[in-house]
């Protein structure tokens, strides 16, 4: 703010004694942006009704991409969690030719086919989990059968005890058996002993690869193990296996991008949202909002017009920048917090199963980045608008 | 009176015609949006069932549809207070010939609402023709549905206009209720 000095406060001559006007100089500066406050607050209070009706289409702009936001990040955090859920620490992931899917029901990652058959080279671990989906007292639910986990016993993730409304100690029935809950860990999946899950889902499931100790950060662990089974790897997990090929290797420590494999999954869940018709829909929102914004400066431009041919006849042309820009920072702030806060209590009403607060906070947090952009852009606007004329077509004006 | 007053307000509304451009073109998009939307809830909640949550996706969608043609709509009040302002002599003129408040407002709704109904109808012709060449083009696999696009298009006209209303009757009010001294002292 280099031209600051020149503002109206500092017309003010300040007094004759020596001691005292560096005092000033230094209040007068440190008041300057407080000055642009005011007097972007005192147009304000001149147009109202101009103010709110601004405030009231960036705001309802700004709420329409805050719920899709909101929305899409919800479906990130549930993509990430998971694919989280299924790792475990896993390095690789080699899931069935038939591929995975996140089943919206169950809440969970399913495999659609048997896990590929393969034999472990020395040196690597492989668990072998199967995944696929039952039915307890009416409700989705995605099964994995895993060794570890002793015969009449059930272990239920803490999200799924709480969908289904069961704690530590409670039965349930899977295919037929009855069987002990015990919750452990996050997630919404049910892990019973292997040979009770092969009954239910069949040999549908994929495997879990840990490599040798020392070699879990190699960025090559992908190709190297698919080589060793014979099953190509990728890196990037919209690649899908081929349907007529035997399986295909995630591998989530390798690849090339700043992005991890949670990352990118996540990313996956949330670009569903975001490129569907709901994301398309609140970018035209946005882009009529910064219309709303970009007209309501120009048409206060328009009808201050002999005000600013008076400052630009005493030599304050570039400044006229700073009262639009403090004036349109306004506008957008208050449009921000107001769209903001309408978006929080619109999703809570209409979508209370898919926004969770951390969402919120995250699409906030994401429209907030766009922000000073838009401010900007809508400051320059009417200012070179301005520019164009000479003081003496604006003075002269109506 | 109040007829007197429309009457007025429809000669000047057709003098700025020029002017209602903006306001109607965003009252358009907006209201294309929401036709279109309603019409093809089918194909849309199919596409969220792959996303889940189809119910509060389809809840969501239709929240955000509305939302952006009352974005639309607000340009139609913003327009509203540009008018104001340019005529605000005029306005001191009939004050101090002493027009009465009531009609002054009706003449001065005549603009935002033709703006709102030209803004939303030209947007449902343009969401049904687009329905119509996509249906028959084959681009829709789940079809349009008429009952839907004519709800839309109910909702679109309606929403517009009691929202072009109900954000212009502040800054009118305010402009016809000013003493008229001061609006033919402040110019414009």
């Amino acid at each position: 703010m280099k031209h600051g000095d020149l503002t109206i406060l500092c017309v003010e001559t300040p007094a004759p004694t020596t001691v005292r006007s560096p005092a000033i100089a230094t209040a007068a500066s440190g008041n300057t942006f407080a000055c642009l406050v005011r007097f972007a607050l005192a147009n304000i209070r001149r147009r109202p009704e101009r103010f709110v009706l601004s405030v009231l289409g960036i705001a309802l702009a700004i709420g329409c991409v805050v719920i899709v936001r909101t929305i899409s990040s919800s479906f990130a955090i549930t993509g990430a969690d998971s694919v989280t859920d299924v790792l475990g620490g896993a390095q690789l992931w080699a899931v069935p030719a038939a591929g995975v899917h996140y089943d919206a029901d169950a809440q969970a990652l399913v495999a659609a086919g048997p896990a590929p058959e393969f034999v472990v080279p020395d040196g690597w671990r492989a668990v072998r989990t199967l995944s696929g989906l039952t039915d307890v007292n009416g409700t989705k639910v995605s099964l994995r059968g895993g060794d570890e986990i002793p015969a009449g016993e059930a272990v239920l993730g803490s999200g799924l005890a709480a969908r289904l409304g069961v704690s530590d100690g409670d039965r349930v029935v899977v295919g037929g058996q009855g069987l002990t809950v015990a919750v452990a860990g996050s997630g919404q999946s049910m892990s019973v002993a292997t040979g009770l899950a092969s009954t239910v889902v069949g040999e549908r499931g994929w495997w879990t690869i840990f490599a040798p100790a020392g070699d879990e950060k190699r960025r090559d662990l992908g190709p190297t193990f698919g080589a060793a089974v014979g099953l190509p790897s990728s890196t990037d997990p919209s690649v899908v296996p081929d349907p007529a090929g035997s399986g295909l290797i995630y591998d989530t420590v390798g690849g090339t991008g700043p992005l991890t494999f949670e990352g990118k999954f996540s990313a996956l869940f949330s670009g569903q949202v975001t490129s569907s018709t709901l994301g398309l829909i609140s970018m035209i929102g946005l882009v009529l909002g910064f219309i709303i914004a970009l007209s309501s400066f120009l048409a206060a431009v328009a009808e201050r017009k002999r005000e600013f041919g008076i400052m630009a006849s005493i030599g304050l042309a570039d400044e006229v920048l700073y009262f639009f820009l403090v004036e349109s920072g306004i506008v957008f702030v208050v449009a921000y917090l107001v769209g903001v806060l309408g978006a929080g209590a619109a999703v809570a009403l209409v979508i209370p199963g898919i926004a969770t607060p951390m969402a919120w906070l995250q699409a906030s947090a994401m429209v907030a980045a766009f922000l000073p952009a838009m401010a900007i852009v809508g400051a320059l606007v009417p200012v070179h608008r301005l520019l164009q004329q000479r003081p003496v077509d604006l003075l002269g004006g109506r | 009176m109040l007829t007197k007053g429309l009457a007025y307000g429809w000669l000047s509304a057709r003098r700025r015609i020029g002017e209602m451009v903006l306001p109607v073109v965003t009252t358009a998009t907006g209201a294309f949006l929401v036709v279109i939307v309603f019409g093809m809830s089918e194909g849309i909640r199919a596409q969220s069932a792959s996303l889940g949550h189809a119910d509060e996706i389809g809840r969501a969608l239709v929240l955000i549809v509305i939302t952006v043609l009352l974005v639309g709509v607000v340009e139609v009040a913003v327009a509203t207070t540009r008018t104001v302002a340019h005529r605000t002599r005029e306005l001191g003129v009939l004050g101090a010939n002493g027009v009465p408040r009531k009609p002054v407002i009706a003449a001065l709704l005549v603009e935002p609402v033709v703006a709102a109904v030209l803004g939303a109808l030209a947007g449902v012709v343009l969401a049904l023709v687009t329905g119509f060449v996509l249906d028959a083009m084959g681009f829709v696999p789940t079809g349009v549905a008429v009952s839907g696009l004519l709800l839309g298009s109910t909702i679109a006209v309606g929403v517009s206009i009691v929202a072009a209303v109900a954000t212009s009757i502040v800054p009118t009010w305010n402009a016809a209720s000013r003493p008229p001294i001061r609006s033919l002292s402040s110019g414009g």
